[in-house]
């Protein structure tokens, strides 16, 4: 296994919302505007890398029988850590993606990474795999953001660019909002985005491997 | 099967000292936040105060009465109330949203009639719920929060009848009209 081939399957092959279908829940739920996506986005990714550091640390300590207890009691506490330090210092990434901070605890990628990945794998990959998995799911919510938010309210960037505070920043009007696509702003317009994502993934998955066998 | 004290042993005690570890690491970081998410959550209680009131009001905490917390019950809870200088009262409600509770500050002038809300936290969905808090104008146009200026009687603001939510929005505007119905019993309750 080599770093490059590690980034490639973070990033595509292996791209945890897109061909492991998992962390869903967040990825429809706060894909909404820029600045919630690259926040939660850079959230996960460091709770994935820290508890996939720890856990690789202590893979050969836990008994196999508590295993998943052990894995979420330490998920759990980096995931208590980054709630507390965003609600003092950057409390307006804290607001507006209120309950879905505390609920990354139960967020598959970082469970499904432990188990199959940090549990038997040293600490050095299993710290890139936490980097580059997580870089994986933040591209993933950008690329959402960036769809929903231009489709349904033509703008880009909301929460960060367009003057303003961090989280009220208008963004950047492309178009007028009311020629939006308002229902790709609602959750339906989430699942009908990720949805459209995930076949276009497939598809060229697919047509890569058919070249590849040719 | 047959299970050996060493392994319960083991099994337990890695768990305990992981979980000691993890709890010793919370208390640090909670000791470097506490004072500052303190310190946030006053300024934006004092904000919420500021921004139901009349200009230039100033406010004076008051003891709950029990008449007060039991009318308030039957929407939401009543935390805490204040006397505006300018007449009638603000209170701090808490009422279930669509994700969580919603703490708001809702104002009731001298002749029980809402001044304003004004939300202090709550957990929301990002885009969606947010609209309410952000007093984004509803279906009818008006901003959501500010529909409410004015109204009075206890029970009467329901939403789809006498409040317009902000649709898909709809449980969190249901949220914040169970503040303004428990505050408006709870100043009538006073009498």
């Amino acid at each position: 296994m080599n770093t490059k081939r590690q980034f490639m399957d973070g990033l595509i092959h292996q791209n945890p919302v897109l061909v492991q279908l998992l962390g869903m829940c967040s990825t429809l739920a706060i894909t909404t505007s820029f600045f919630n996506g690259l926040g939660m986005g850079v959230a996960v990714l460091i709770i994935l890398t820290l508890s996939n550091i720890i856990i690789s640390l202590l893979r050969k300590i836990i008994p196999d029988e508590v295993r998943i207890a052990c894995f979420i009691v330490v998920i759990a506490g980096f995931v208590t850590c980054v709630d507390l330090l965003l609600k003092a210092f950057v409390p307006a990434l804290s607001e507006s993606l209120g309950v879905f901070i505390p609920l990354i605890v139960v967020n598959c990628i970082i469970l499904g990474r432990a188990e199959s990945f940090a549990s038997k794998n040293g600490l050095g990959r299993s710290a890139l795999d936490g980097i580059f998995q997580g870089i994986g799911y933040t591209i993933v919510l950008i690329i959402m953001c960036v769809f929903r938010e231009f489709l349904g309210a033509g703008k880009f960037g909301g929460g960060l660019l367009g003057g303003g505070g961090l989280g009220a920043a208008p963004g950047i009007a492309i178009f007028p909002e009311e020629y939006g696509l308002a229902v790709l702003t609602l959750p339906v317009g989430g699942f009908l985005t990720l949805g459209v994502l995930i076949a276009a993934m497939q598809w060229g998955l697919a047509k890569a491997k058919k070249k590849e066998a040719k | 099967m047959k299970i050996s004290g060493k392994f319960v042993l083991k099994v337990a005690g890695t768990l305990t000292i992981i979980a000691l570890v993890v709890a010793a690491l919370l208390g640090v970081v909670d000791m470097v936040t506490h004072d500052k998410i303190d310190a946030i959550n006053v300024e934006k209680t004092n904000q919420a105060l500021a921004a139901v009131a009349p200009e230039g009001a100033e406010f004076t905490p008051v003891e709950l009465s029990d008449a007060a917390v039991a009318a308030a019950a039957a929407y939401g809870t009543l935390d805490s109330m204040y006397e505006m200088s300018t007449g009638g009262y603000a209170m701090k409600i808490v009422a279930s949203g669509s994700q969580g509770s919603i703490e708001m500050i809702v104002g009731v002038d001298a002749n029980k009639a809402l001044t304003g809300v004004s939300v202090v936290s709550h957990s929301e969905t990002g885009g969606i719920g947010t609209k309410v808090i952000n007093n984004d104008p509803n279906s009818a146009g008006t901003p959501v929060l500010d529909q409410f200026i004015g109204m009075s009687g206890a029970g009467s603001l329901v939403v789809g009848k006498t409040v317009t939510p902000i649709s898909g929005a709809t449980v969190t505007t249901k949220g914040i009209t169970a503040g303004c119905n428990a505050a408006l019993s709870a100043v009538e309750a006073m009498g």
